[in-house]
């Protein structure tokens, strides 16, 4: 997981997969009656403003990450004028790091949707919690007049007049076009990671990049090791290269939907084995032996000796000399 | 991401053309010959079933080739063998180390607070480590930046995965026949 040095509400929102990129997710609040736009309304009852989660944001499924604008139409909200706006400034209340405070200058940024023509507003907020919470508050108004004048583009859906990506910037962070750019290049890196921590086995505890790249290194290099071995075992085994193909293919490997029962499992248990401390010898027996022998459904001779639900002998006294040759 | 069942039967042909290529040239001979032979045709078919997508199987193809160029060529059916083969690759990525650590030792001296000695450390933990990760990958010295090594590291861990599995298949289903 990326940590940079965001405070606890932050992890939060980066565990919810909310990046930069998606935060654009409009959150629609609507104005209670007698909202009072001022400063002084927003700073005397924040906890009171629309105590809503910031729910619904969209998440990226794959890898390609879509930029996404959300967006949703304030009804026309009777504070706001059609044309012209401030900005905004609002002091935060409550967060963990009191050094963050009070120092809210956001870019505001608006999408519209074809049919639009409202002005819209954002109000997000959290709710605190007992600790660890931050209360967020963005309130935005337009800087231009005209929304349609200054369409910007979404990559989807929308049409586009330019190509400007609009980012909110998070709060109390810096709004310079090069931090963000790489804060979204790290949210890459850090959902990127995240795709990795499935396929490594053993990784679901471990957070922070660095402890993750190292189970990463170690899980490449203990496969590429297994290939060598198996190689090495495959070449001691069969005097002639041609892998007895003509029993095995058809039958065994490929076409028997049971054989995507323990091959999936195949690498991990070695893996993990090996991780222990295991000299290779050892993990190989340990696996073959829980390696469940299937029946296979259409079995030649050579091949009857699945059916039997023997594991198979594991060492010639051939191989074992070629491993302390190894020196493995 | 699990290899699935159509991957790995389409290394498995590949690795048997190669095997196939491989044997005139090798049969009988030492144990050596054969696993190296038997490996490289591994590596070569798990390379080319990204038909040149990804760095890794462009580099592992040129590691390969430097070592047995005519196989290699034969194993990639001559269509792709050319491109894959000469394709020069990007430059590699040097950091000319003694400078890069003097630099970082003057900005530190200027700032030393204790949060930012942890965050350069983590930092420097990090890096170190990616470089590990560029030297594990094949190819990964030539990958510019981060979010492409790792990409490329996802798919190089999937295809090891199937070139593990069917390798491991073979291996239990020859020595189960020759059990018998």
């Amino acid at each position: 997981m990326m940590m940079n040095g965001a405070t606890e509400a932050e992890l939060l929102l980066n565990c919810t997969d909310m990046s930069v990129l998606e935060r654009q997710k409009a959150h629609l609040k609507y104005h209670h009656p007698g909202f009072d736009p001022t400063l002084a309304g927003f700073l005397s009852g924040p906890s009171t403003i629309n105590g809503g989660e910031i729910d619904g944001f969209l998440g990226t499924a794959g890898l390609d990450l879509p930029v996404i604008y959300g967006e949703t139409t304030v009804e026309g909200s009777c504070q706001f004028g059609s044309g012209n706006f401030k900005k905004r400034k609002f002091d935060c209340v409550v967060k963990t790091t009191s050094e963050e405070c009070n120092e809210v200058k956001k870019m505001m940024m608006m999408m519209n949707r074809e049919d639009e023509e409202e002005e819209k507003s954002k109000i997000t907020e959290q709710n605190n919690e007992s600790s660890k919470s931050i209360t967020k508050m963005k309130n935005k108004a337009k800087k231009e007049q005209n929304n349609c004048s200054n369409d910007s583009s979404k990559v989807t859906k929308e049409s586009q007049k330019t190509d400007y990506i609009h980012v909110r910037a998070r709060r109390g962070q810096a709004t310079d076009s090069h931090s963000i750019a790489e804060r979204a290049r790290r949210e890459k890196i850090s959902e990127r990671m995240k795709y990795l921590q499935d396929l490594v086995p053993g990784c679901d505890k471990i957070t922070g990049k660095a402890g993750m790249l190292d189970e990463i290194i170690n899980y490449v290099q203990s496969l590429q090791r297994q290939v060598e071995f198996l190689s090495m075992k495959l070449a001691a085994v069969n005097p002639r290269l041609d892998l007895d193909i003509d029993d095995i293919i058809a039958k065994e490997v490929v076409s028997a939907p049971m054989t995507n029962l323990p091959l999936p499992t195949t690498v991990m248990p070695s893996y993990e084995m090996v991780n222990a401390g295991y000299p290779y010898e050892m993990v190989n027996s340990g696996y073959l032996h829980c390696n469940p022998m299937q029946q296979v459904a259409t079995s030649s001779d050579q091949l009857s000796c699945f059916n039997n639900g023997e594991a198979p002998l594991m060492w010639d006294s051939d191989v074992q000399n070629l491993y302390s040759n190894l020196g493995v | 991401m699990q290899p699935t069942s159509s991957m790995k039967e389409e290394f498995l042909k590949k690795w048997q053309t190669g095997l196939q290529i491989f044997r005139p040239s090798i049969d009988n001979t030492n144990v050596t010959e054969r696993k190296k032979a038997i490996k490289l045709s591994a590596d070569v078919a798990m390379a080319s079933l990204r038909k040149g997508t990804t760095c890794w199987s462009r580099a592992l193809i040129q590691k390969t080739a430097a070592e047995d160029n005519f196989l290699v060529r034969q194993m990639l059916s001559g269509i792709k063998a050319e491109t894959l083969i000469n394709k020069k690759l990007p430059k590699k990525t040097v950091c000319h180390r003694k400078i890069v650590r003097r630099s970082k030792k003057i900005l530190l001296r200027r700032s030393r607070s204790a949060s930012e000695e942890a965050a350069a450390k983590a930092k420097k933990l990090v890096k170190r480590r990616t470089q590990g990760l560029r030297s594990v990958v094949p190819g990964g010295e030539f990958m510019s930046n981060d979010v492409l090594l790792i990409q490329e590291t996802l798919d190089y861990i999937v295809s090891l995965q199937t070139q593990v599995n069917v390798m491991r298949s073979i291996v239990d289903a020859a020595e189960a026949g020759i059990e018998r």
